[in-house]
């Protein structure tokens, strides 16, 4: 998959922008793209390529923090997002980098690494420290190790074995706050005081319809030989505005992030910023200021119309804008070569299942693999798998299923399926519900179980509504005019919700009250029987002072 | 009659064994096997061994040789000093003396230089033998003694001896900071210093608030790796030391500094007051991300002020102006931070470049490095001569001296710790020891039985040893398993079943102990 060639023409790029000694560079890019009809697509890019020549342990833009916990666990790649929302293929197209909803995290580790395991365990710990997520939570009962659908975008020596280095794991239910936008930001160079991070206003990005934030790492290569390899930091932010929630169509920086753009980050080779026009042909819209460039991609038989921005760090205030011009005619969608849907089946607690619907609207076969990743307490069987409802089809290149082991191992199956052009796939698999012990339950079992994403890795023939980098490029203006054979790309389907039997957690303690009660009140007349004598009282005896204020009582009742 | 009796004492006899049979049940096997299932876990700890530990009572050993032209003169230093510290209980020192040989009063009487003269000394004394430090005549000095870089003292004659005396305590043997360093308070070089560790983190962080008005060149990893490595060389017998540079961009601060007007190129300056500092370690807590480390981490940070507000000179509580060139100031366990202001004729022009000066700032940092690590000032003594250090490395007694701190400092501190643990387990009953935390105890318990024989001093790497079984007990996170479980979750299972039941069962206590000794059970009835 690595094409050093193509990467030294990057690094040609690169040695023009360098502009101080210490080697690393920094850019900043920003990426808008109108969805019609209702939604805008926003993605900041920023990437910080570390000269490695020194050592791990002398920084200059790079975060310290970030590069030391690499070192430390020798960590070759790594990509962690945290998303809340649902990427809509079929009405969005591609983003430039898809996320699962919740956490998601997996790594490769160097081939020196012998204990993947232990390591794995260990970064995810201190990665749970460092952005504030709950990623404490993977364990080895939520981790597999992909065979086929994940392969490393960086520059990894050849190893037969690198699917052994590599660990995975997804919490669907984690949920994206502020706490883990500020550590993220403290990453960036410039944090957030200036440059496009500066737009990345807490109290607007949490008001999107989908928003995932990201940290990925790898090693590129530095040489043309690929000897030297240094490191690339990768964040990014994906941002999907709703008309509806910011009100109208025309957005603008100011309405988008709540204030304009403070000039670009003074340590940044390049801050730009493009505007995807391609859409001004059916909804015409007006952008203020006047891009300084319009460039036009070709890529893989679509073109796209890109505005380009170019900021200045000793730029004041600026906001760039949009303004719709008329809004009657409807949108068609042109939809994309390949999308998804995934839901629950069945009824009742005992058995279910999960359906994953893969539709290749293209017009020749699209290879895909799609990799499901279920619970331990939600046990898949292989022998219930049905492709279109029959239990061996010819789609099926190449099978890999690992059965899960209560409370220590998920379920895991991958698929290489070639989809037929223009068809649509259905993947069905049955699962039983399972018991928990009742301190297994999260807090609000009620709410319901979240199975985490399938990964559908495929290799399109077209470039129909992608959008992603090439493969060794590291930003986004390499993407444009990068006609390829084939473009690949990891997504993520929906997670789905399941709903265990889930009990009253209030029954133990009502229980154990109740029985003891019950076992009180049989207790006391036994122990009565048991160690009294019944004694016949004389009658006209003489009346006790404890008997005479009973009898009072008595009376009054009467 | 007397069969009636008999059935109603037989019948009477059945109900206590009845009744008897209940307390066995309830009070004899139910309370014991609540108490047990609802303990908590804990391994059996030597609680006698650690509470007879005496903090107070270590002390540190040493060899002193003392190195005379005649008999006489050695008698007479060697008295004097066993006089000064016979009474120590913190120190016990080996002396030996020894009249020179005639090639090394040769070497003494010939070579002029000091240093030297210490060079040609070192092929006869075997000044590298650490712990061992030798006082040597040496005649007609400039001043009584004369003390340099090597562990070897230099004296004049036998009226120096009140000097020798006082030197050895102030500064070779810091009893003063050795007493500090096992007291229960810390003194002042002890509040100052790291607490002990096997390892430690040096942080550079260089502070660069405005990147697009000035450009600053420095090479901190080059600046880092020769001078505070070659420092920390030197006490790599004590510890390890990892070194790390980064660099902190668009970190601004804001000093609330006082314009002053001077004559001067700039013609003015920023006085900045000295409680005000504090809080630039707060903002640069926020960014510096030393949490990531796994070992505590010693801060430096330089900052480099932006040209609209240089100079910066800091103001003493008293309003008293720094007299020294350079801006810095140091935190006690936190790290040491350099002010520097470009120069105003950097400023002025229209690229600005700024290069501050690697020498005089990594001298800054490594003097906060020595304080942070424990070595202290030396005060002046009358009469005695202190060689000033040409290197940044330390000298080679300042570092017998440290490791002589750190070791007491390790022992007492391991056994206050296990001793406060031994309390804390007394008072809360609701923390775990498993057998991870009770194996670490264990072994720092045997690791301080074994160095505390009688008349021996601490053992430098047994101590090390025993301070960091008793850190990991203290801090394991297994002892806050059941912290949070309050006592009433305890009883909240069992009150339901045993309070009902125990009501009954507890009140007939009185008449089956009555019957078992034989007194008569109902009164009012037998008459």
């Amino acid at each position: 998959m690595f094409n050093s060639k193509n990467f030294l023409f990057f690094i040609a790029v690169f040695i023009e922008t360098i502009f101080n000694a210490n080697g690393d560079l920094f850019n900043e890019e920003l990426f808008i793209k109108p969805l019609p009809p209702a939604h805008l697509y926003t993605y900041f890019q920023f990437t910080t390529l570390v000269n490695d020549n020194l050592s791990s342990e002398h920084t200059y833009l790079a975060p310290r923090s970030l590069v030391e916990v690499l070192t430390r666990f020798q960590v070759d790649e790594l990509h962690f997002t945290l998303t809340e929302g649902q990427w809509r293929h079929n009405h969005w197209g591609y983003p430039v980098l898809d996320a699962a909803p919740g956490a998601e995290l997996y790594a490769w580790f160097s081939s020196d690494v012998e204990n993947v395991d232990t390591q794995w365990k260990k970064l995810s710990s201190t990665l749970a420290g460092l952005f504030c997520a709950s990623l404490n939570f993977i364990e080895d009962f939520n981790t597999i190790t992909p065979q086929m659908a994940l392969q490393p975008t960086g520059a990894i020596p050849q190893n037969p074995n690198i699917t052994s280095q590599l660990r995975y794991a997804s919490l669907p239910r984690e949920i994206v706050c502020t706490e883990n936008l500020t550590p993220w930001k403290k990453l960036l160079p410039c944090e957030s005081s200036r440059g496009l991070s500066a737009l990345l206003n807490s109290r607007m990005i949490h008001n999107t319809n989908y928003h995932s934030i990201g940290v990925h790492t790898r090693k590129v290569c530095s040489s043309s030989d690929c000897s030297v390899v240094s490191l690339e930091i990768k964040q990014t932010v994906a941002l999907v505005y709703d008309s509806k929630i910011i009100r109208t169509t025309d957005w603008s920086f100011t309405k988008l992030f709540g204030q304009g753009l403070p000039g670009g980050c003074p340590l940044a080779s390049s801050s730009k910023v493009y505007v995807d026009i391609t859409t001004n042909d059916t909804q015409p819209f007006l952008l203020s200021p006047e891009p300084e460039k319009v460039l036009l991609s070709q890529r893989g038989g679509s073109e796209t119309k890109l505005a380009l921005y170019t900021i200045k760090p000793e730029n004041k205030m600026t906001t760039i804008g949009a303004k719709y011009i008329s809004k009657k005619d409807l949108v068609l969608m042109k939809l994309p070569p390949l999308y998804f849907n995934r839901y629950v089946l069945g009824y009742g607690k005992e058995f279910g299942g999960i359906v994953t619907e893969l539709t290749n609207t293209f017009w020749s076969s699209i290879d895909v693999v799609v990799l499901q990743n279920a619970p331990w307490w939600l046990p898949i069987q292989l022998s219930s798998l049905r492709i279109n409802g029959e239990a061996s089809s010819e789609m099926v290149l190449a099978r890999h299923y690992s059965p899960g082991r209560s409370r220590q191992k998920p379920y895991h199956l991958e698929l290489l399926l070639r989809l037929p052009p223009k068809s649509a796939t259905k993947i069905t698999i049955d699962f039983e519900f399972v018991f928990l012990k009742w301190q297994e339950y999260p807090p609000d079992a009620n709410h319901g179980f979240y199975v985490g994403s399938a990964i559908i890795t495929a290799n399109l023939p077209t470039a129909r509504n992608y959008t992603s980098l090439p493969g060794t490029a590291s930003l986004f203006e390499s993407s444009i005019n990068a006609s390829k054979p084939w473009y690949p790309a990891v997504f993520r389907t929906n997670g789905v919700m399941v709903s265990l039997p889930t009990p009253d957690f209030s029954m133990p303690y009502n229980v154990i009250c109740l029985a003891c009660t019950v076992v009180a009140l049989a207790f006391g007349p036994l122990h009565n029987i048991c160690t009294k004598e019944l004694v016949l009282k004389v009658v006209g005896s003489s009346v006790t002072l404890k008997q005479k204020i009973i009898n009072l009582f008595k009376k009054k009742k009467e | 009659m007397g069969s009636e009796n008999n059935i109603s004492n037989a019948d009477e006899s059945n109900r206590m064994w009845a009744s008897a049979s209940f307390v066995g049940v309830l009070i004899i096997i139910g309370m014991p096997l609540w108490w047990k299932t609802t303990e908590v876990y804990r391994v059996s700890l030597p609680y006698e061994k650690i509470s007879s530990f005496k903090p107070l009572s270590h002390f540190v050993t040493t060899e002193l040789k003392v190195l005379a032209n005649d008999d006489a003169t050695a008698s007479k230093i060697v008295s004097e000093i066993q006089k000064a510290f016979a009474e120590s209980d913190i120190i016990k020192i080996k002396i030996e003396k020894t009249v020179m040989s005639e090639r090394q009063q040769h070497i003494l009487r010939s070579v002029v230089d000091m240093e030297k003269a210490v060079e040609e000394l070192a092929s006869t004394l075997d000044l590298d033998q650490e712990n061992i430090f030798h006082v040597v005549q040496k005649k007609s000095l400039s001043h009584n003694i004369w003390v340099g870089n090597e562990r070897i003292m230099f004296f004049d004659d036998e009226k120096a001896s009140e000097t020798i005396v006082k030197a050895l305590d102030g500064w070779i043997y810091q009893t003063s900071v050795l007493r500090g360093s096992r007291s229960d308070t810390p003194d002042q070089a002890r509040s100052t210093r790291f607490p002990p560790e096997s390892a430690y983190h040096i942080t550079l962080s260089i502070v660069h608030p405005r990147p697009d008005t000035m450009k600053v060149v420095w090479n901190a990893a080059e600046a880092v790796e020769d001078y505070i490595g070659s420092f920390v060389d030197e006490l790599s017998s004590l510890h390890n030391f990892t070194l790390k540079s980064q660099w902190l961009h668009l970190l601004d601060f804001d000093f609330q500094a006082r314009e002053v007007k001077e004559v001067s190129e700039w013609g003015r300056h920023f006085a900045v007051r000295q409680d005000r500092l504090s809080l630039l370690l707060t903002r640069l807590e926020e960014r510096a991300a030393t949490h990531v480390s796994e070992l505590s981490t010693i801060n430096l940070a330089l900052y480099i002020v932006p040209c609209d507000k240089a100079p910066i000179i800091i103001y003493d509580n008293e309003g008293r102006k720094n007299p020294l060139s350079i801006q810095a100031f140091m935190s006690p366990k936190w790290g040491g931070v350099v002010i520097a202001s470009p120069p105003a004729e950097q400023c002025s022009q229209q690229v600005r470049e700024f290069e501050p000066s690697v020498g005089q700032i990594m001298g800054a940092f490594v003097s906060h490095l020595r304080e942070l690590l424990g070595i202290t000032k030396k005060d002046a003594i009358e009469g005695a001569h202190l060689e000033p250090s040409r290197s940044v490395s330390p000298r080679r007694w300042e570092v017998d001296a440290l490791l002589r701190i750190r070791t007491l400092e390790q022992v007492t501190s391991a056994e206050r710790t296990l001793q406060s643990l031994a309390q804390l387990l007394e008072e809360i009953s609701n923390i775990v020891i498993n057998d991870e935390v009770g194996a670490s105890i264990a072994a720092a318990v045997s690791e301080l039985e074994a160095g505390a024989g009688e008349g021996a001093g601490a053992d430098a790497a047994r101590a090390g040893r025993a301070h960091a079984h008793a850190q990991r007990a203290f801090t394991h996170p297994g002892l806050l398993a059941l912290l949070y479980f309050p006592d009433d979750q305890k009883y909240a299972i069992y009150i339901p079943l045993f309070l009902p039941i125990m009501f009954p069962v507890v009140l007939s206590l009185r008449i089956l102990l009555l019957w078992f000794m034989g007194k008569p059970v109902h009164k009012e009835k037998t008459d």
